[in-house]
């Protein structure tokens, strides 16, 4: 018993690994990622607290006198810039004197700290008041710290005061490295850019589907059923061509078409319309193209799947239906396509989720544009994640965004179920009575 | 309404199916297409319904040419072998069809429906689909699909070939009673002798895309025409004894079994004869005596069964009221009714 249990295990093993590297990790990542702010500025791995203009730009409103602060240079007379004035071998009285009088001394600004040294009792002169001061300086502008308490000793260090809530925001702002955070979400849910691509992207699959990859797949399909089988043949293979074609070069064709110099352009040429960018035109025309391109290609699997359902009713449904008075169209409508609801389910599920998820032919053909007209969600997650125009990618808004789309496609599967009814389709058979 | 089939031929391509067949089906008439599988009966059939299109010749439905109409414009019923009902639709929905795709007004169709359940006694079973009914069950809402637009003809290809023995026998009388209440004209395709015989009028025996014979039932069996028409009809079949003429008689191979030919004592000597004697005429009973072996013996309750071989090899089959005398290996010496034995010549033609 135990030891084919364990052999069960080691048999299992590989497959279990492979659907937890492959299948797994990829989703949890994402879900992982997508609840934190991962950027190329973050980094993937952990981060250091470094005071910067931006970081102080974010103190301004909650602090602002530290915020002033930190931004500014600060001047202490401290032991370790004695020390380093004494190896400048300058008049020894400078150093007797500040460590004397000014130790411990706090200057707001260099106008200050320089107004004490030039009144050194041994009167340096501006070059080594300038020199002197330099030692001073204890700014902390672009210091990167390791660790939090470095940070936070340095800033009590030279001044600054701050409760326990004060310093928890100074080191989530001076952070450079990732942190968890719902902020992506939030982005999301509140960016008028994001409705936008959202209404984009509802707008591309409901009329790239319904229009092309069901019912020009159904009419593809109900064509050539009723064609004789050596003409349907080679319909169904022409049909496939945009799918079997490189999405590339097929995309290219359609530049092709409708570039300024393209087949459009010139043949209205000929009538003195001038050339223009047909496909990037307006949000109109690049919405047609898109939607063409993706249909052409995306039908074909429609076409290809209802085209072995119709196969598979016999024969003599058709026979009997003839028989039974129905025309071609009564045919159609009784006897093909009640018969099709589960193939028609089964292409609108996986047709919307790999709508939903695919983006590479309107990255190759308009890269979501003119302007983001034609961007839809998973290219706003490529941009945002992986191609952003600013050259900071971030990954935890991507992932996020990733996130949003795999529940939007579970959810709309399931309502796709319910449609659609798949309970009544499985009737009980019952034994000869 | 009488169909008429003139000189009708159907090639699939280069396959020849049936060439040049003529047949009259009388109004009201039930007959039957009898023959072995791959005969062309469902050809013919399917093309009367207009499934498939004539090579040549024409189809005429009374005076009616029908040939080139599509089969929606034929008025036919059909019940096909495998019932093809629609599995997304319900009983109800299945039978109302041929009025469903004329337009018809729903009560009428629901009305006419229920007519025609009451009739198949299938009118408790309306809301049920296809799939959760038994085969008879199946049958029967076919049978009304194809009756309910009132056809002027029904087609039957093969309706009991899916069915146990027990329903087939039910549904042979239940088809027969309804063809009869609805004096609908109406052609059963079958590969069953038994089906033929016990449900039609008459019986169209057909051989390789021809029809050898048609005639009533009982002429059939008592006047067949051929040796194949002979061997067809019958359960438990005709045997056949292979011999040549003799003076006036036929003598089996080896010589040792030799009867008079009465009419046909004509027959030039030395031609080749097949003699053909259906089990019941050989028996106890008879005019004369033969012997051989029992190689086989079998019980039906009501009678028995034999094989009998005789010396040249030869089986003669017997059919008895049920005996407990004879055993398997017995030899016996039983009786031919020489009156009643079928004489064929060698390409089986009847003499
Ligand atoms: N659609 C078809 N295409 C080619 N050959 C066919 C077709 N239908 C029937 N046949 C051939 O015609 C012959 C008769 O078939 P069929 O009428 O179905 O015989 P059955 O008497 O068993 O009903 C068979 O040899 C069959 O192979
Ligand atoms: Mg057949």
């Amino acid at each position: 018993m135990r030891t084919s249990r364990t052999l069960g295990i080691i048999m299992i093993a590989p497959a279990a690994t492979m659907i937890f590297l492959f299948y797994l990790m990829p989703a949890i990542l994402t879900g992982i990622f997508a609840m934190t702010n991962m950027s190329t500025a973050t980094g993937i791995s952990g981060g250091v607290y470094q005071v910067t203009q931006s970081a102080a730009n974010r103190l301004q409103d909650d602090m602002p006198e530290l915020a002033a602060g930190i931004a500014e240079p600060r001047f202490v007379i401290d032991d370790e810039g004695l020390a380093a004035l004494e190896a400048l071998k300058l008049k020894p009285g400078y150093v007797a004197e500040l460590r004397g009088q000014h130790v411990g001394a706090v200057f707001a600004s260099r106008r200050e700290a320089e107004r004490v040294i030039k009144a050194l009792k041994d009167r340096p002169s501006t070059r080594e008041v300038k020199q002197i001061s330099d030692l001073f300086n204890r700014s902390v502008l672009n210091t990167r710290f390791e660790t939090r308490d470095a940070l936070i000793g340095s800033l009590e260090k030279l001044g600054f005061t701050m409760t326990p809530e004060e310093q928890d925001k100074v080191a989530r702002v001076t952070y450079t490295g990732w942190v968890w955070t719902t902020d992506n979400f939030r982005v999301i849910a509140s960016s008028p850019d994001m409705a936008k691509i959202f209404f984009n992207t509802a707008f591309y699959v409901a009329v790239t589907l319904m229009l092309f990859n069901v019912s020009y797949a159904l009419f593809l399909a109900v064509t050539t059923h009723y064609m004789p089988p050596a003409t349907a043949s080679v319909f169904r293979a022409v049909w496939l061509l945009p799918r079997i074609t490189p999405v590339v070069i097929y995309v290219l064709m359609w530049k092709w078409l409708t570039w300024d110099n393209g087949f459009i352009s010139m043949f209205l040429g000929q009538f003195g319309v001038p050339p223009k960018n047909y496909l990037l035109d307006n949000a109109y025309n690049a919405w047609f193209f898109v939607i063409l391109i993706n249909g052409f290609i995306g039908a074909s699997m429609g076409m290809l799947v209802f085209s072995s359902a119709i196969k598979a009713i016999p024969q003599t449904h058709f026979h009997a239906s003839e028989v039974d008075g129905a025309s071609r169209w009564q045919q159609i409508r009784y006897i093909i396509l009640p018969q099709l609801r589960w193939p028609i389910l089964f292409v609108t599920c996986y047709q919307t989720l790999s709508l939903l998820a695919s983006f590479n032919e309107i990255l190759l053909s308009t890269r979501g544009g003119p302007g983001r007209a034609t961007e839809v969600w998973s290219l706003a997650a490529y941009h945002t994640a992986l191609n952003n125009y600013t050259g900071n990618l971030e990954y935890g808004l991507g992932a996020a965004l990733a996130l949003v789309l795999v529940v939007i496609g579970i959810v709309l599967s399931l309502i796709y179920l319910r449609i659609f009814r798949y309970d009544t389709l499985i009737s009980k058979p019952l034994i000869e009575d | 309404m009488r169909i008429l089939l003139d000189k009708f031929s159907k090639s699939f391509g280069s396959t020849k199916v049936i060439e040049a067949m003529d047949l009259e089906v009388g109004s009201g008439e039930m007959l039957a297409l009898l023959g072995p599988s791959g005969c062309g009966k469902s050809t013919t059939l399917f093309a009367i319904c207009g499934i498939h299109r004539p090579t040549a010749g024409r189809i005429l439905f009374g005076d009616r040419d029908v040939t080139n109409l599509p089969s929606q414009e034929r008025n036919v019923g059909v019940v096909f072998q495998s019932y093809a009902l629609y599995p997304h639709m319900t009983v109800e929905e299945n039978i109302g069809f041929p009025l469903t795709v004329r337009r018809l007004p729903a009560s009428d169709i629901k009305r006419r429906v229920a007519e025609i359940s009451a009739l198949v006694h299938i009118d408790n079973l309306l809301g049920r689909r296809p799939s959760q009914l038994s085969g008879g069950q199946q049958q029967r809402v076919a049978l009304a699909r194809a009756l309910i637009r009132r056809p002027d003809v029904l087609l039957l290809d093969e309706p009991l070939a899916n069915l146990d023995a027990k329903l087939r026998l039910e549904m042979r009388s239940e088809i027969r009673r309804l063809q009869k209440e609805t004096g609908i004209t109406a052609i059963l395709v079958t590969h069953d002798q038994v089906e033929a015989m016990s449900m039609c009028d008459r019986i169209a025996i057909m051989k390789e895309g021809e029809i050898v014979q048609i005639a009533t039932p009982s002429e059939m069996y008592n006047d067949p025409r051929s040796a194949f028409v002979a061997g067809f009809l019958g359960n438990p079949p005709i045997s056949f004894l292979k011999g040549k003429a003799l003076g006036g008689a036929f003598v089996s191979d080896d010589g040792n079994f030799r009867l008079p030919l009465g009419s046909l004592r004509d027959i030039g000597d030395g031609r080749a004869l097949t003699l053909g004697i259906r089990p019941e005429h050989f028996g106890p009973d008879g005019d004369l005596a033969i012997e051989g072996k029992v190689v086989f013996a079998e019980t039906q309750g009501r009678e028995n069964l034999y094989d009998v071989v005789l010396a040249d090899g030869s089986v003669l089959r017997s059919i008895q009221p049920v005996r407990d005398d004879v055993k398997l290996g017995d030899c016996v010496r039983w009786n031919l009714s020489s009156e009643a034995a079928f004489v064929f010549a060698e390409d089986g033609r009847r003499l």
